[in-house]
Protein backbone atom coordinates (compact mmCIF):
# COMPACT_ATOMS: atom_id res chain seq x y z
CA UNK A 1 0.00 0.00 0.00
CA UNK A 2 1.33 3.77 -1.02
CA UNK A 3 2.01 5.83 1.49
CA UNK A 4 -0.72 8.52 2.26
CA UNK A 5 0.81 10.82 4.75
CA UNK A 6 0.62 14.38 3.69
CA UNK A 7 2.38 17.08 5.28
CA UNK A 8 1.44 20.90 5.96
CA UNK A 9 4.20 24.34 6.21
CA UNK A 10 3.82 25.61 9.81
CA UNK A 11 2.24 28.86 9.86
CA UNK A 12 3.12 31.63 12.03
CA UNK A 13 0.49 33.96 13.19
CA UNK A 14 0.47 37.84 12.91
CA UNK A 15 1.22 37.78 16.98
CA UNK A 16 4.76 35.74 16.18
CA UNK A 17 2.62 32.94 18.75
CA UNK A 18 3.27 30.04 17.11
CA UNK A 19 -0.17 27.88 16.85
CA UNK A 20 -0.22 24.37 18.70
CA UNK A 21 0.71 21.48 15.93
CA UNK A 22 -2.06 19.10 14.99
CA UNK A 23 -1.56 15.67 13.09
CA UNK A 24 -4.65 13.91 11.58
CA UNK A 25 -5.29 10.48 11.93
CA UNK A 26 -8.13 8.96 9.95
CA UNK A 27 -8.68 6.44 6.91
CA UNK A 28 -11.34 8.72 5.41
CA UNK A 29 -10.29 11.47 3.64
CA UNK A 30 -13.91 13.42 3.98
CA UNK A 31 -12.90 13.37 8.12
CA UNK A 32 -9.60 14.04 7.34
CA UNK A 33 -10.80 17.39 5.33
CA UNK A 34 -13.08 18.34 7.85
CA UNK A 35 -11.04 18.63 10.48
CA UNK A 36 -8.30 20.30 8.85
CA UNK A 37 -11.11 22.94 7.82
CA UNK A 38 -12.02 23.05 11.52
CA UNK A 39 -8.61 23.33 12.29
CA UNK A 40 -7.23 25.65 9.81
CA UNK A 41 -10.10 28.53 10.48
CA UNK A 42 -9.11 28.19 14.50
CA UNK A 43 -6.69 30.83 15.65
CA UNK A 44 -4.90 28.38 17.95
CA UNK A 45 -4.05 25.33 15.99
CA UNK A 46 -2.81 24.19 12.70
CA UNK A 47 -2.87 21.17 11.07
CA UNK A 48 0.92 19.58 10.36
CA UNK A 49 0.64 16.79 8.65
CA UNK A 50 -2.55 13.67 7.72
CA UNK A 51 -2.15 10.08 7.85
CA UNK A 52 -4.57 7.68 7.25
CA UNK A 53 -3.47 4.21 9.54
CA UNK A 54 -1.94 3.99 12.70
CA UNK A 55 1.13 2.76 11.41
CA UNK A 56 1.95 5.70 9.20
CA UNK A 57 0.88 7.81 12.36
CA UNK A 58 3.70 6.53 14.38
CA UNK A 59 5.86 7.43 11.84
CA UNK A 60 5.30 10.86 11.38
CA UNK A 61 4.59 11.38 14.65
CA UNK A 62 8.48 10.61 15.76
CA UNK A 63 9.49 12.57 12.77
CA UNK A 64 7.36 15.80 13.16
CA UNK A 65 6.79 15.79 17.40
CA UNK A 66 3.30 17.25 16.95
CA UNK A 67 1.61 19.24 19.72
CA UNK A 68 -1.57 16.82 19.51
CA UNK A 69 -2.75 13.80 17.45
CA UNK A 70 -6.38 13.38 16.35
CA UNK A 71 -6.83 9.76 15.90
CA UNK A 72 -10.01 7.22 14.57
CA UNK A 73 -10.02 4.20 15.84
CA UNK A 74 -11.65 2.15 13.17
CA UNK A 75 -8.82 1.84 10.48
CA UNK A 76 -7.24 -0.37 8.38
CA UNK A 77 -3.77 -1.73 8.76
CA UNK A 78 -3.31 -0.42 12.50
CA UNK A 79 -6.36 0.28 14.42
CA UNK A 80 -6.54 3.72 16.32
CA UNK A 81 -6.36 1.82 19.93
CA UNK A 82 -2.99 -0.11 18.85
CA UNK A 83 -1.21 2.98 17.35
CA UNK A 84 -2.59 4.92 20.69
CA UNK A 85 -0.82 2.34 23.11
CA UNK A 86 2.19 2.59 20.68
CA UNK A 87 2.69 5.70 20.16
CA UNK A 88 2.50 6.41 24.03
CA UNK A 89 5.08 3.58 24.73
CA UNK A 90 7.26 5.62 22.79
CA UNK A 91 6.37 9.18 24.42
CA UNK A 92 4.26 9.15 27.49
CA UNK A 93 3.61 12.75 26.91
CA UNK A 94 2.03 12.58 23.75
CA UNK A 95 -1.51 14.37 23.56
CA UNK A 96 -3.72 11.82 21.83
CA UNK A 97 -7.41 12.80 20.92
CA UNK A 98 -9.46 9.88 19.32
CA UNK A 99 -11.99 11.30 17.54
CA UNK A 100 -14.58 8.09 16.71
CA UNK A 101 -18.31 6.99 15.60
CA UNK A 102 -17.37 4.27 18.36
CA UNK A 103 -16.95 6.92 21.45
CA UNK A 104 -20.48 5.60 22.55
CA UNK A 105 -18.98 2.39 23.16
CA UNK A 106 -18.48 2.36 26.70
CA UNK A 107 -15.51 -0.42 26.73
CA UNK A 108 -13.79 1.76 23.39
CA UNK A 109 -14.39 4.91 25.27
CA UNK A 110 -12.91 3.44 28.85
CA UNK A 111 -10.16 1.61 27.15
CA UNK A 112 -8.99 4.62 24.98
CA UNK A 113 -8.80 6.55 28.52
CA UNK A 114 -7.03 4.01 30.22
CA UNK A 115 -4.75 3.70 27.62
CA UNK A 116 -4.08 7.40 27.87
CA UNK A 117 -6.23 9.19 25.77
CA UNK A 118 -6.67 12.74 26.41
CA UNK A 119 -9.97 12.76 25.44
CA UNK A 120 -12.85 10.94 23.16
CA UNK A 121 -14.32 13.10 20.78
CA UNK A 122 -18.45 10.60 19.08
CA UNK A 123 -19.23 11.08 15.03
CA UNK A 124 -20.78 13.09 14.09
CA UNK A 125 -19.11 16.04 15.94
CA UNK A 126 -19.65 19.76 15.09
CA UNK A 127 -16.97 22.43 15.39
CA UNK A 128 -17.43 23.52 18.65
CA UNK A 129 -16.45 19.74 20.43
CA UNK A 130 -13.63 19.66 18.67
CA UNK A 131 -12.27 22.73 19.76
CA UNK A 132 -13.87 22.68 22.98
CA UNK A 133 -11.34 19.66 23.74
CA UNK A 134 -8.16 20.75 21.80
CA UNK A 135 -8.38 23.67 23.83
CA UNK A 136 -8.84 21.74 26.91
CA UNK A 137 -5.27 20.49 26.39
CA UNK B 1 -24.83 13.93 18.41
CA UNK B 2 -24.15 10.53 18.94
CA UNK B 3 -25.78 7.62 20.57
CA UNK B 4 -23.45 7.96 24.40
CA UNK B 5 -23.00 5.87 27.17
CA UNK B 6 -23.66 7.44 30.67
CA UNK B 7 -19.78 8.18 32.07
CA UNK B 8 -19.22 10.02 28.75
CA UNK B 9 -22.13 11.99 28.81
CA UNK B 10 -20.92 13.17 32.22
CA UNK B 11 -17.35 13.59 31.21
CA UNK B 12 -18.34 15.70 28.48
CA UNK B 13 -20.68 17.81 30.57
CA UNK B 14 -17.52 18.62 33.30
CA UNK B 15 -19.80 16.56 35.95
CA UNK B 16 -16.80 14.18 36.36
CA UNK B 17 -13.38 14.01 35.71
CA UNK B 18 -11.62 11.30 32.96
CA UNK B 19 -9.80 10.38 36.72
CA UNK B 20 -13.00 9.87 38.36
CA UNK B 21 -14.42 7.46 35.27
CA UNK B 22 -10.91 5.68 35.65
CA UNK B 23 -11.55 4.84 39.13
CA UNK B 24 -15.09 4.45 39.06
CA UNK B 25 -13.99 1.34 35.89
CA UNK B 26 -11.68 -0.29 38.23
CA UNK B 27 -14.10 -0.65 40.69
CA UNK B 28 -17.09 -2.32 38.44
CA UNK B 29 -13.80 -4.48 37.01
CA UNK B 30 -13.00 -5.56 40.46
CA UNK B 31 -16.97 -5.94 41.18
CA UNK B 32 -18.77 -7.11 38.06
CA UNK B 33 -17.30 -10.59 37.69
CA UNK B 34 -17.42 -12.52 34.02
CA UNK B 35 -19.19 -15.81 33.91
CA UNK B 36 -15.88 -17.87 34.80
CA UNK B 37 -14.82 -15.77 37.82
CA UNK B 38 -18.03 -15.70 39.15
CA UNK B 39 -18.63 -19.49 39.09
CA UNK B 40 -14.90 -20.04 40.36
CA UNK B 41 -16.13 -17.39 43.09
CA UNK B 42 -18.78 -19.51 44.22
CA UNK B 43 -16.92 -22.78 44.01
CA UNK B 44 -18.57 -24.75 41.39
CA UNK B 45 -15.73 -24.93 39.05
CA UNK B 46 -11.38 -24.66 39.26
CA UNK B 47 -9.09 -22.99 37.32
CA UNK B 48 -8.67 -26.61 35.15
CA UNK B 49 -12.19 -26.18 34.30
CA UNK B 50 -11.85 -22.42 32.77
CA UNK B 51 -8.77 -23.59 31.12
CA UNK B 52 -10.88 -26.66 29.65
CA UNK B 53 -13.51 -24.18 28.78
CA UNK B 54 -11.26 -21.81 27.00
CA UNK B 55 -9.60 -24.26 25.38
CA UNK B 56 -12.91 -25.69 23.75
CA UNK B 57 -13.96 -22.24 22.97
CA UNK B 58 -11.40 -22.16 20.59
CA UNK B 59 -12.86 -24.93 18.23
CA UNK B 60 -16.19 -23.83 19.06
CA UNK B 61 -18.28 -20.20 19.14
CA UNK B 62 -20.03 -20.45 21.99
CA UNK B 63 -20.72 -18.65 25.44
CA UNK B 64 -18.55 -19.57 28.58
CA UNK B 65 -21.80 -20.63 30.84
CA UNK B 66 -23.23 -23.12 27.77
CA UNK B 67 -19.83 -24.33 27.10
CA UNK B 68 -19.79 -25.29 30.44
CA UNK B 69 -22.60 -27.14 29.91
CA UNK B 70 -21.92 -28.80 26.93
CA UNK B 71 -18.84 -30.16 28.93
CA UNK B 72 -20.51 -31.26 31.74
CA UNK B 73 -19.02 -28.76 33.73
CA UNK B 74 -22.03 -27.40 35.14
CA UNK B 75 -25.52 -28.40 35.38
CA UNK B 76 -28.23 -26.20 34.33
CA UNK B 77 -29.21 -25.40 37.66
CA UNK B 78 -25.78 -24.08 38.30
CA UNK B 79 -25.75 -22.27 35.14
CA UNK B 80 -28.38 -20.43 36.66
CA UNK B 81 -27.51 -19.39 39.61
CA UNK B 82 -23.96 -18.11 38.72
CA UNK B 83 -26.59 -15.63 35.95
CA UNK B 84 -28.44 -14.88 39.01
CA UNK B 85 -25.40 -13.86 41.30
CA UNK B 86 -23.56 -11.96 38.29
CA UNK B 87 -27.12 -9.98 38.03
CA UNK B 88 -27.91 -9.16 41.79
CA UNK B 89 -23.84 -8.14 42.20
CA UNK B 90 -23.75 -5.84 39.12
CA UNK B 91 -22.28 -2.37 39.90
CA UNK B 92 -23.69 -0.07 37.37
CA UNK B 93 -21.18 2.87 36.42
CA UNK B 94 -23.67 5.58 38.49
CA UNK B 95 -23.21 3.94 41.24
CA UNK B 96 -19.82 3.57 41.34
CA UNK B 97 -19.33 6.90 40.51
CA UNK B 98 -20.95 7.19 43.84
CA UNK B 99 -19.12 4.88 45.40
CA UNK B 100 -15.81 6.47 44.42
CA UNK B 101 -17.05 10.23 45.05
CA UNK B 102 -17.03 11.32 41.63
CA UNK B 103 -20.68 12.15 42.12
CA UNK B 104 -22.88 13.06 45.03
CA UNK B 105 -25.37 9.98 45.43
CA UNK B 106 -28.21 12.71 45.84
CA UNK B 107 -27.00 14.12 42.62
CA UNK B 108 -27.32 10.76 40.75
CA UNK B 109 -31.26 10.43 39.64
CA UNK B 110 -30.55 14.22 38.10
CA UNK B 111 -28.24 13.23 36.30
CA UNK B 112 -29.87 9.80 35.14
CA UNK B 113 -32.76 12.05 33.97
CA UNK B 114 -30.46 14.54 32.02
CA UNK B 115 -28.47 11.80 30.14
CA UNK B 116 -32.16 9.90 29.28
CA UNK B 117 -33.35 13.45 28.12
CA UNK B 118 -29.82 13.68 25.79
CA UNK B 119 -30.21 10.79 24.40
CA UNK B 120 -33.99 10.20 23.86
CA UNK B 121 -33.64 11.46 20.34
CA UNK B 122 -32.00 7.96 19.82
CA UNK B 123 -34.65 5.81 21.00
CA UNK B 124 -35.25 2.77 19.34
CA UNK B 125 -38.30 3.34 16.73
CA UNK B 126 -40.12 -0.23 16.30
CA UNK B 127 -39.08 -1.37 12.71
CA UNK B 128 -41.35 -4.80 11.50
CA UNK B 129 -38.39 -7.15 10.81
CA UNK B 130 -39.78 -10.53 8.79
CA UNK B 131 -40.56 -13.52 11.22
CA UNK B 132 -38.16 -15.98 11.84
CA UNK B 133 -35.05 -13.47 11.14
CA UNK B 134 -32.49 -14.42 13.95
CA UNK B 135 -31.44 -11.10 16.15
CA UNK B 136 -34.70 -9.07 14.79
CA UNK B 137 -34.42 -6.07 17.74
CA UNK B 138 -30.42 -5.56 16.59
CA UNK B 139 -31.86 -5.46 12.75
CA UNK B 140 -34.43 -2.60 14.40
CA UNK B 141 -31.98 -0.99 16.06
CA UNK B 142 -30.05 -0.60 12.69
CA UNK B 143 -32.50 0.37 10.38
CA UNK B 144 -34.00 3.03 12.85
CA UNK B 145 -30.64 4.67 13.78
CA UNK B 146 -29.58 4.38 9.70
CA UNK B 147 -32.88 6.47 8.86
CA UNK B 148 -32.17 8.78 12.24
CA UNK B 149 -28.81 9.38 10.31
CA UNK B 150 -30.15 10.07 6.60
CA UNK B 151 -32.28 12.21 8.63
CA UNK B 152 -30.22 14.39 10.95
CA UNK B 153 -26.90 14.07 9.06
CA UNK B 154 -27.45 14.17 5.54
CA UNK B 155 -30.74 15.82 6.18
CA UNK B 156 -32.75 13.63 3.45
CA UNK B 157 -36.24 13.80 3.09
CA UNK B 158 -37.50 9.85 2.55
CA UNK B 159 -40.16 7.62 3.92
CA UNK B 160 -39.36 4.29 5.32
CA UNK B 161 -40.14 1.84 3.32
CA UNK B 162 -41.01 -1.88 4.18
CA UNK B 163 -38.57 -4.20 5.02
CA UNK B 164 -38.38 -7.42 3.15
CA UNK B 165 -36.15 -10.70 2.83
CA UNK B 166 -34.05 -10.30 -0.23
CA UNK B 167 -31.70 -13.12 -2.10
CA UNK B 168 -29.59 -10.50 -3.48
CA UNK B 169 -28.88 -6.67 -4.00
CA UNK B 170 -28.78 -5.02 -6.99
CA UNK B 171 -25.99 -2.76 -8.49
CA UNK B 172 -26.19 1.19 -7.66
CA UNK B 173 -24.28 4.47 -7.95
CA UNK B 174 -22.17 3.37 -4.59
CA UNK B 175 -22.23 0.48 -2.28
CA UNK B 176 -20.12 0.25 0.86
CA UNK B 177 -20.35 -2.55 3.57
CA UNK B 178 -19.35 -2.80 6.72
CA UNK B 179 -18.49 -6.24 8.55
CA UNK B 180 -19.96 -6.74 11.63
CA UNK B 181 -18.77 -9.74 14.13
CA UNK B 182 -19.79 -10.23 17.57
CA UNK B 183 -22.67 -12.08 18.56
CA UNK B 184 -23.79 -12.26 15.34
CA UNK B 185 -21.72 -12.06 12.08
CA UNK B 186 -23.15 -10.05 9.65
CA UNK B 187 -22.08 -7.07 6.71
CA UNK B 188 -23.82 -4.03 6.82
CA UNK B 189 -25.08 -2.50 3.32
CA UNK B 190 -25.44 1.11 2.22
CA UNK B 191 -26.24 1.45 -1.71
CA UNK B 192 -26.87 5.03 -3.21
CA UNK B 193 -27.65 6.48 -6.25
CA UNK B 194 -25.60 9.81 -7.10
CA UNK B 195 -27.71 12.40 -6.32
CA UNK B 196 -27.98 11.14 -2.63
CA UNK B 197 -24.54 10.41 -2.94
CA UNK B 198 -23.28 14.11 -3.21
CA UNK B 199 -25.94 15.18 -0.86
CA UNK B 200 -23.90 12.82 2.01
CA UNK B 201 -20.65 14.23 0.86
CA UNK B 202 -22.04 17.85 1.55
CA UNK B 203 -23.62 17.36 4.91
CA UNK B 204 -19.81 15.27 5.43
CA UNK B 205 -17.37 17.70 3.74
CA UNK B 206 -19.73 20.91 5.20
CA UNK B 207 -19.74 22.06 1.90
CA UNK B 208 -22.39 23.47 -0.31
CA UNK B 209 -21.08 22.35 -4.09
CA UNK B 210 -19.33 18.98 -4.66
CA UNK B 211 -19.12 19.56 -8.02
CA UNK B 212 -15.41 19.49 -8.59
CA UNK B 213 -14.72 16.95 -5.81
CA UNK B 214 -12.92 13.43 -7.50
CA UNK B 215 -15.44 10.66 -7.22
CA UNK B 216 -12.77 9.00 -4.67
CA UNK B 217 -14.06 12.09 -2.04
CA UNK B 218 -16.92 11.45 -2.71
CA UNK B 219 -17.39 7.86 -2.51
CA UNK B 220 -15.72 8.05 0.84
CA UNK B 221 -18.58 10.43 2.51
CA UNK B 222 -20.88 7.88 2.12
CA UNK B 223 -18.18 5.53 3.91
CA UNK B 224 -18.17 8.14 6.40
CA UNK B 225 -22.19 7.98 6.85
CA UNK B 226 -21.88 4.56 6.93
CA UNK B 227 -18.86 4.39 9.85
CA UNK B 228 -20.90 7.20 11.51
CA UNK B 229 -24.08 4.87 11.30
CA UNK B 230 -22.55 1.55 12.31
CA UNK B 231 -20.46 3.10 14.74
CA UNK B 232 -23.77 4.32 16.64
CA UNK B 233 -25.53 1.31 16.06
CA UNK B 234 -22.41 -0.55 17.67
CA UNK B 235 -22.85 1.57 20.78
CA UNK B 236 -26.86 1.52 20.91
CA UNK B 237 -26.47 -2.83 20.66
CA UNK B 238 -23.65 -2.79 23.27
CA UNK B 239 -25.93 -0.98 25.67
CA UNK B 240 -28.76 -3.55 24.95
CA UNK B 241 -26.38 -6.50 25.94
CA UNK B 242 -25.11 -7.65 22.52
CA UNK B 243 -21.23 -7.56 21.79
CA UNK B 244 -19.89 -6.21 18.72
CA UNK B 245 -16.93 -5.07 16.73
CA UNK B 246 -17.25 -3.46 13.22
CA UNK B 247 -13.92 -3.55 10.49
CA UNK B 248 -13.00 -0.54 9.01
CA UNK B 249 -15.50 0.09 5.57
CA UNK B 250 -15.26 -1.33 2.19
CA UNK B 251 -16.47 -0.30 -1.23
CA UNK B 252 -18.34 -3.36 -2.89
CA UNK B 253 -18.01 -3.78 -7.04
CA UNK B 254 -19.90 -6.75 -7.08
CA UNK B 255 -23.94 -6.85 -7.05
CA UNK B 256 -24.37 -9.22 -3.56
CA UNK B 257 -26.51 -12.31 -2.80
CA UNK B 258 -27.41 -13.86 0.23
CA UNK B 259 -25.12 -15.72 2.10
CA UNK B 260 -25.94 -19.61 1.41
CA UNK B 261 -26.26 -20.07 5.43
CA UNK B 262 -28.34 -17.16 6.43
CA UNK B 263 -30.61 -14.70 5.15
CA UNK B 264 -30.84 -11.21 3.88
CA UNK B 265 -33.02 -7.92 4.43
CA UNK B 266 -33.56 -5.08 2.63
CA UNK B 267 -34.55 -1.19 3.95
CA UNK B 268 -35.64 1.00 0.90
CA UNK B 269 -35.41 4.70 1.32
CA UNK B 270 -38.02 6.02 -0.50
CA UNK B 271 -37.26 9.99 -1.76
CA UNK B 272 -38.64 11.73 -5.06
CA UNK B 273 -35.84 10.05 -7.55
CA UNK B 274 -33.06 8.40 -5.60
CA UNK B 275 -32.57 4.89 -4.76
CA UNK B 276 -31.31 4.76 -1.17
CA UNK B 277 -31.30 1.10 0.19
CA UNK B 278 -30.10 -0.21 3.47
CA UNK B 279 -28.94 -3.96 3.34
CA UNK B 280 -28.12 -6.34 5.93
CA UNK B 281 -26.63 -9.66 4.89
CA UNK B 282 -26.88 -12.28 7.94
CA UNK B 283 -24.49 -14.99 8.29
CA UNK B 284 -26.13 -17.85 10.18
CA UNK B 285 -24.29 -18.84 13.95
Amino acid sequence: MKDSVRLFVPYRSGEGKMKKKVIIVDDSIAVARQLEKIIAESDEFEVLAQARNGAEAIKLYQGKKPDIVCMDMNMPLMDGLTALRTLLALDRSAKVVMITSLGGVGDKYTEALKLGARDVISKPFQPEDVLRVLRAL
Amino acid sequence: MAVKFFGQYLIEKGVVSREGLLKAVALQDSVNLKFGDMARSMGLITDADIDRVHDAQKTKDQHFGEMCLSLGILTKEQMQQVLARQKVTHLYIGEALVKVNAIRDEDLARHLAAFKADQAPYAVEAVAIPKGVPHAYLWEIAADLSYKMFSRVVNLTFRRGACTSITSMDRNDVVVAMQMHGTVEARYVLSVSAGVRDQIARAILKEQDVSKEPREVLVDAVMELMNIACGNIVAKAVQMGYAIEIAPPVIVAAPLAAPASGCALLFPLHTAEERVEVGIFIEKK
